[in-house]
């Protein structure tokens, strides 16, 4: 078994792109008070959005939009549902992700004529790998840094954006707000439902844009159910950093390397593939058990330390 | 009061009745605007499920399933957990079930397998529940993206039980070996209207979780529960554990819901993917308002419609997917605590004034 | 008064469930005056405030600021017309700094972003200027309940409060952090702020205002001088009894002890003890009344006795049995009964039909099993007799709870609880919100018990009504501790009641001997 570790970083780090974007959408909502679970399919809607906007406008940029815009739909169709319509919350999500499931394929249909993928139909169109001048020569870190794609780079422009929007600006001091404390946020005049409809729309175009990753940088086409728990990953993966913009991108790309690992293994070793494909969502699941079991721990700890703290 | 009751039964009817119908037209809308022949298609779609007896048999065996997997539904929106895991285990138990079948070989006597099977899907059911549930009891972990994530891993373990354990390597497509003639569960009707013998399954289940539901102690703690946990907590019952039991035993109903498909609609374990039956299970208690009574209806309005989508699919220019749409659809409306809460409440209201204003007039009556 | 800055003329505010909160409250506010809102528990002073803050809209009456009629719609509205308050509980964000607490709602910003820098300027400023000790950069949830509060009136300062409602502030002080309060108070009152502030510990109201309304049963009492009061003549304008109840019991006759209370120590999640050392018995035969002002123990007391809650210290015997480490089931099997406060929440399941609620605490047991199943027969005419017994208007025993009226809901409860065959009964505001005739029933039902079945219960309750003429022994809960004991409850007169309610005295052990 020989692997290229610099391939394997630079690898992991594309894989990771998706996520990260994932988990930021993920952690706007979550930071708004709300579990949005509907990402998944918003970044499938997303992902279609893009091959069909750059292939009937010609530009990639246009497709690109496309997917941001579309992002922004679903996530108000969801923000309509839960916060105007009252539906619960968990419910709205899931019946959005079984529309998208179904829904992404009539519309492809549709638009192509073919169930699979778009591939023969559409022109493909990638968002540029941007290889950088100097760095690129540099052993090592040139092959890792350089080559990748433009929309990993805004990803990482995103985690600072989002950070900056939710630390340094006035609607991210409301978003918080409203996220701890939404009689505290009322009673000082913030409107709660406008609160929770930004937070959505940012959701939605963080999911636009790692939808737009997957058919437009991952691979070139739109196929079915290309997202494939993606948007969980992302939520479970900011759920480990307690919604920080910085840990969650982090936590992403150990999602990113999980990811590669298991096809790194696919491709060198005779382990059963079955086995491999299950390593993201194991690590899910083993991360939302091990936070969990850390915040019960530090709660716990809290308590008894209120105990000493009060006998003493 | 008696009068709110009535207005509130009614139009939580006349709201759920609505809110299919608006599905409903938003799914005709859709057929007209895609299709190239829209009057022929829509009549397909509404009438084509009922053009034949093979089709209406379709319906049938199609809400068997939904049946089964509305009821193991039902357990998880009862304590209010939307444990999606039933996805995953119609699947696995699918897969166990045969791999068991396979196993046990052709002398085990029809009666003695088909008991060894359903136990096998059960379990298998309940051991798969038990994570998710075990997951958020100890360490808080949300039940909803757990089961997901676990219905990823279960597929892929499905399918490598299926290709290392039991394919059958001389046919032209992936499966596995053909299931022994004693684990076949037998078609009703030797004639083109042909139901599985698992309506009987699915019948048995009805009956019993509906006198589990309201007819033991079991089913009054978990509705108790699911409507007012601290309620439950301060007359004396275990809101966790209850919620926790409910879970499984909706894991354990799920395992029958596989295990009867594949025994009475299949001959070999064929699936690589999970099969969507969850996500219809969902739809399907959502539309009975978790009553198990009212499944069969809810499974039977939704087998028409798939069928309905089949039967314009077969046509050739509509994809049947886009039924999945008119799903999320109906859930949204009919969870929806808005939709139509406006006329209800205005009904209430405008009821109230008028037996007041009758009572005052009684009053007035009698004063005189 | 001619320098009047706020009237509320004519205020009446009846709730969507009917519950007259407020009938024709008039009361004006000067300019540099701090103006005294007291009453008990329920006597309307929060719902009065929430109409000024514009949270609640009254049905009759007129507000008037600086002479101008306003019409209130929102908090925000009411904040930019000068009105601020500070909730009893407070609105802050512990995770935040105090900063951006304080500037919330009015953000200061440049360009795009939020200024941190110019926030906590502005902060300080404020601060500095009124003379209040605080880091405009600590976190909130590194504060003193006090410092909390100091965020809390400054966020109604920075947007320019004229009008600073205070509910009940001292509650959560020590008595330096009361006084430190208070010095601020003044300094604000001198810069032209004008504060109502409410409460009932009498003393602090004799100290720092110079006038006091009365609020009793949603009605003003009227406006008073505190010059003219002494806090004895306050607290009797305070707590008083409308109507006099009256019910005929011979005296108890006392059994063995059925729940005996040893040093109760219960403390909250921020290390406060809420029940501080409290030993009582009750004993069989007689109805154990605890009076209190709501917040001093009370809650707290009957969630140890139900076994909903936990407890730190002392022991808790039911019948002769620990019930520290028990279940609600455990207890309830050894002979517990409760009636909660809260009916909608405790008390029953609203979607459920009358029937489940009523065998809700007893349908797991083998006596309603038959085989499988539930002996449906036996629990439909067990619910049909309760119906007819304890007289709930519904159309059918399959009726939803939630569709009866307050009255009829809580006849469902007490069906359950003063039948389940227990011992002992913890009733806890049993005849809150209800209608008068369901309120003597439930009342004359508990007598009942205890004298003919042998029950003890104990009651808890803010109606003084209440407590006074169903009890036999009446203890005073202050600050979470035992501070007064009577032997007949139905001879202790309201004025000595109040003077231990508020904290004004307080029984030595000596006193209380042979009482608890």
């Amino acid at each position: 078994m020989s692997i290229d570790w610099v391939a394997f970083i630079a690898d992991a780090i594309r894989l990771a792109t998706p996520i990260v974007f994932a988990a930021l959408a993920a952690l706007i909502c979550r930071q708004a008070g709300m579990f949005n679970m509907g990402i998944e399919g918003m970044i499938l809607w997303s992902a279609l959005g893009a091959v069909a906007f750059a292939h009937y406008s010609g530009s990639m940029w246009v497709g690109l939009l496309g997917a941001v815009l579309v992002g922004l739909g679903s996530g108000m169709i969801i923000a309509f549902a839960s916060i105007t319509g009252k539906a619960d919350l968990y419910l709205t999500c899931i019946a959005s992700n079984l529309a998208a499931t179904g829904g992404t394929l009539f519309v492809m249909f549709v638009l192509t004529g073919e169930r699979a993928n778009t591939a023969s139909v559409f022109r493909s169109y990638q968002i540029p790998n941007i290889d950088i001048p100097v760095i690129k020569d540099i052993p090592i870190i040139g092959k890792i840094i350089s080559g990748q794609s433009l929309l990993t780079w805004i990803a990482v422009l995103s985690v600072f954006l989002v950070w900056v929007l939710l630390k340094k600006t006035k609607l991210g001091l409301r978003i918080r707000a409203v996220g701890e404390n939404p009689h505290a946020a009322e009673s000082v005049g913030i409107s709660v439902p406008k609160v929770g409809y930004v937070s959505f729309g940012i959701c939605g175009i963080m999911s636009g844009l790692s939808g737009a990753f997957l058919s437009m940088s991952f691979v070139t086409f739109f196929m079915k159910g290309m997202s494939n728990g993606r948007g969980y990953i992302g939520l479970s993966a900011q759920n480990m950093a307690n919604g920080e913009p910085v840990g969650s991108a982090l936590a992403g790309l150990l999602f990113g390397f999980s990811q590669e690992l298991s096809t790194t293994m696919k491709n060198q070793t005779n382990f059963p593939t079955e086995f491999l494909e299950m390593i993201p969502y194991a690590a899910t699941i083993l991360a939302l058990g091990i936070t969990g079991m850390v915040a019960i721990r530090k709660r716990k700890k809290i308590e008894q330390g209120q105990t000493n703290t009060k006998e003493g | 009061m008696s009068k709110t009751q009535r207005i509130e039964t009614t139009m939580e009817v006349v709201r759920t009745l609505v809110g299919l119908l608006i599905a409903y037209g938003v799914a005709l809308v859709i057929l007209f605007a895609i299709s190239d022949d829209p009057v022929y298609i829509v009549k397909q779609f509404i009438l084509g499920p009922f053009s034949s007896p093979r089709r209406i048999g379709s319906i049938i065996n199609l809400a068997i399933p939904f049946t089964i997997c509305g009821l193991s539904m039902c357990f998880m929106y009862a304590v209010n957990r939307f444990n999606l895991v039933a996805e995953g285990i119609f699947m696995l138990s699918g897969c166990m079930v045969t791999f068991t079948a396979l196993k046990l070989g052709g002398d085990v006597p029809a009666a003695v397998m088909l008991s060894i099977l359903f136990v096998v899907g059960a379990v298998t059911g309940v051991a798969v529940a038990f994570i998710p549930a075990i997951m958020e009891r100890k360490f808080n972990a949300n039940v909803v993206v757990v089961s997901l994530m676990l219905n990823s891993i279960i597929a892929y373990l499905a399918t490598w039980i299926m290709r290392y354990y039991m394919k059958d390597n001389t046919i032209a497509y992936i499966a596995s070996q053909e299931l022994p003639a004693s684990a076949q569960m037998p078609r009703l009707f030797k004639t083109s209207f042909r139901i599985q013998s698992g309506i009987f399954v699915a019948v048995i289940c009805v009956i019993v979780v509906a006198l589990l539901f309201y007819k033991t102690s079991f089913g009054w703690k978990m509705r108790l529960v699911g409507e007012n946990p601290e309620f439950a907590t301060a007359v004396g019952l275990s809101a966790v554990g209850v919620s926790f039991a409910a879970q499984l035993i909706g894991g354990g109903v799920a395992g029958i819901a596989g295990a009867t498909e594949m025994l009475s609609n299949y001959t070999r374990f064929q699936w690589t993917a999970t099969t969507g039956h969850g996500f219809d299970g969902l739809l399907v208690a959502v539309l009975a308002k978790k009553n198990p009574a009212l499944v069969p209806i809810g499974a039977l309005f939704l087998a028409y419609v798939r069928i309905g989508a089949d039967v314009v699919n077969s046509t050739g220019d509509i994809p049947k997917e886009f039924i999945t749409v008119i799903q999320g659809i109906i859930i949204l409306l009919v969870a929806a605590e808005s939709f139509m809460s406006g006329t209800k409440n205005k009904m209430i209201f405008k009821a109230a004034e008028k037996e007041k204003a009758e009572k005052e007039k009684q009053e007035a009556n009698t004063a005189a | 008064m001619a320098d009047e800055v706020l009237r509320m003329e004519h205020i009446t505010k009846i709730y969507s469930n009917g519950f007259i909160a407020n009938q024709d409250v008039t009361f004006g506010v000067g300019k540099n005056e701090i103006h005294a809102l007291v009453g008990e528990n329920g006597a309307g002073k929060t719902t009065l405030m929430k109409v000024l803050f514009g949270m609640e809209p009254s049905q009759e009456g007129k507000i008037f600021i600086n002479g101008q009629e306003e019409k209130l719609q929102n908090p925000l509205h009411a904040i930019s017309k000068g009105v601020g308050m500070v909730h009893q509980h407070f609105m802050l964000l512990p995770s935040l700094t105090v900063a951006e607490n304080v500037t919330l709602g009015v953000e200061p910003t440049k360009g795009a972003l939020y200024d941190f820098d110019r926030a906590v300027k502005e902060t300080q400023e404020i601060a500095d200027k009124y003379n209040f000790d605080i880091d405009a950069r600590a976190r909130v949830r590194d504060l003193s309940v006090g410092q909390m509060q100091k965020v809390e009136i400054l966020k109604a300062l920075i947007k320019g409060v004229k009008i600073l409602i205070m509910d009940e502030p001292t509650a959560v002080l020590t008595p330096q952090e009361t006084q430190e309060l208070f010095e601020q108070l003044f300094i604000l009152r001198d810069d032209g702020v004008s504060i109502i502030f409410i409460s009932h510990k009498l003393e602090e109201v004799m100290h720092i205002c110079s006038r006091v309304t009365v609020l009793r049963h949603g009605r003003s009492m009227g406006t008073y001088d505190t010059s003219e009061l002494t806090e004895a003549s306050l607290s009797k304008l305070m707590v008083g009894r409308d109507v006099v109840l009256k019910i005929e019991k011979e005296a108890p006759k006392l059994g063995k002890s059925v729940v005996s209370i040893r040093d109760l120590v219960k403390v909250d999640t921020t290390g406060k003890k809420v029940l501080d050392g409290i030993s009582f018995d009750i004993r069989e035969g007689e109805v154990v009344g605890i009076a209190g002002v709501e917040g001093n123990g009370q809650t707290e007391l009957s969630q140890v006795l139900s076994g909903l809650g936990v407890f730190a210290g002392g022991t808790v015997e039911l019948n002769g049995t620990p019930i520290k480490g028990k279940s609600v089931r455990e207890i309830r099997d050894l002979g517990m009964a409760y009636i909660a406060e809260d009916r909608m929440v405790e008390g029953v399941a609203g979607n459920m039909s009358i029937k489940m609620n009523i065998v809700a605490d007893r349908f797991t047991k083998k006596d309603f099993k038959k085989g499988l199943f539930m002996d449906a027969k036996k629990i439909n005419d067990i619910a049909d007799r309760y119906i007819r017994d304890f007289e709930i208007a519904c159309d059918n025993r399959d009726q939803p709870v939630r569709m009866l009226s307050g009255g009829n809901i809580q006849k469902v409860v007490v069906a359950r609880e003063f039948t389940s065959g227990a011992n002992f009964l913890l009733a806890c505001q049993p005849t809150r919100g209800i209608d008068v005739g369901t309120a003597e029933m439930i009342r004359k039902t508990i007598v009942r018990k205890a004298r003919e079945e042998k029950v003890g219960a104990l009651l808890i309750s803010a109606d003084l009504n209440e407590v006074l003429e169903c009890s036999d022994r009446l203890l005073v809960m202050h600050k979470g501790k035992i501070v007064a004991a009577f032997p007949k409850a139905n001879e202790v007169s309201e004025e000595t009641l109040g003077e231990y309610m508020l904290g004004v005295k307080e029984m030595t052990a000596e006193e209380m001997e042979g009482l608890l």
